[in-house]
């Protein structure tokens, strides 16, 4: 085919294509994704037990807050990779600030007199903190592959690798509601394995599924 | 900033509101940088052409991943690299790809002008003041002796002597950082005189 006719091929009756058709795709996808994950979550694991009570302890909120700021920082660095010309540069350097934060509060309780150092990194679920975390990433990683196989990025081991963060921090949220850990030395060392688990099977995924 | 940037990114907005006419005018258009682009950096015109054509389609077919607050030339240009990265792997023949910016996509074959350009500008500012503006005009402007000197007030010996002396200050200050044989000579020669 001459490249003339290819030109008034793709130029004839062309229609529209508004950016704001794929932001609304993206909402509809990552709450289709949030929610699936959920419900596998309280379907297979269950809320924890002592939930009522949970809710106010500053344990969970510290769950919360981190993977909430790593999940908020992916999903900024996600739009940027699926565009061409964009620049992820700034919101992954961002993560740096929930994970020091962690890690100063991290200090400050294992640094606290009477504290069982060991306690307070293994708790007592730290052999599965990290697969659970895994599992209920996996919906959402499913849905961020689809929302950026819609959109065009250009380095595709970088775009998995932040489809797996935004999946790991969305799942270590939701895992959250599970776990009955609360310490930030557990939190820091599990939950940010889990995550990083996450992120490292998207950048492998990558390569092959998010070709165009 | 790229000088078709504003004109390009107007027809991408009208092209993404589903104004055919336009949209023809920037596919037509951007043909012209990419075929030089990569011919450039494919070996053969068939294989260029084939990545043209793939880039096309990729502009169309993710024309709704332009977002209008980012530059338009730079969303174009990352499309046209991925595409060439996809036909290096696919006929692998190089591992790494040399990295180029936008500009290297919309500047067709000036790079090489633009470096000596860069390079001129940068010995010219070794010069005092007055004799870099004599010799910005009778060397690059190419303005006559005559004028120049009727321009500065001065004689038209003066101006050529003065030029004369900036061009022969800035040969040294060349050969100072690079010395080879003839120059050598050269400096020989004028020792005589």
């Amino acid at each position: 085919m001459r490249t003339d006719d290819l030109i008034t091929a793709l130029s004839e009756g062309v229609e529209q294509a508004r950016p704001g058709a794929l932001h609304r795709q993206a909402v509809l996808g990552v709450t289709a994704g949030v929610m699936l994950s959920a419900i596998l979550m309280l379907a297979w694991l269950g809320l924890r037990h002592d939930f009522d009570s949970a809710i106010a302890s500053f344990g969970m909120w510290t769950k919360l807050a981190y993977t909430f700021g790593l999940a908020a920082l992916a999903l900024w660095a996600m739009e940027r990779v699926g565009r061409p010309g964009s620049d992820a540069r700034l919101p992954l350097s961002l993560l740096a600030l929930p994970v020091l934060a962690l890690a100063i509060l991290s200090a400050g309780q294992m640094a606290a007199p009477n504290a069982d150092r060991a306690a307070l990194v293994m708790g007592h679920s730290s052999d599965v903190c990290a697969v659970y975390i895994v599992a209920c990433s996996l919906p959402v990683l499913a849905v961020a592959f689809w929302i950026l196989r819609r959109r065009a990025p250009v380095s595709l081991t970088l775009a998995g690798a932040v489809a797996g963060l935004f999946a790991g921090a969305t799942g270590a949220f939701i895992y959250s509601f599970h776990c009955t850990e609360g310490s930030a030395p557990f939190i820091l060392v599990w939950y940010t394995l889990g995550t990083a688990l996450s992120a490292t099977l998207g950048a492998c995924l990558g390569r092959r599924l998010l070709r165009w | 900033m790229i000088a078709q940037e504003a004109q390009y990114r107007e027809w991408m907005l009208a092209a993404q509101a589903g104004d055919a006419g336009k949209y023809r005018m920037l596919l037509t258009a951007l043909t012209g940088h990419l075929r030089s682009y990569f011919r450039r950096r494919l070996s053969d015109h068939g294989a260029a052409e084939d990545a043209v054509q793939e880039t096309l389609i990729a502009i169309h077919t993710h024309r709704a991943t332009y977002d209008p607050g980012l530059p338009f030339t730079a969303w174009v240009h990352g499309i046209a690299r991925y595409k060439l990265i996809d036909e290096y792997r696919r006929v692998k023949r190089r591992a790494t790809v040399p990295l180029d910016e936008a500009s290297d996509l919309f500047s067709r074959d000036e790079t090489e002008a633009a470096a000596a350009r860069r390079d001129v500008s940068k010995l010219l500012a070794r010069l005092p003041k007055p004799k870099r503006r004599l010799v910005e005009q009778i060397k690059l402007d190419g303005s006559s002796v005559a004028e120049v000197a009727a321009e500065h007030g001065m004689s038209e010996s003066a101006v050529k002597v003065n030029v004369h002396r900036a061009i022969r200050s800035l040969n040294r200050s060349v050969e100072s950082q690079s010395i080879r044989p003839d120059s050598l000579s050269e400096r020989n020669g004028d020792a005589d005189g």
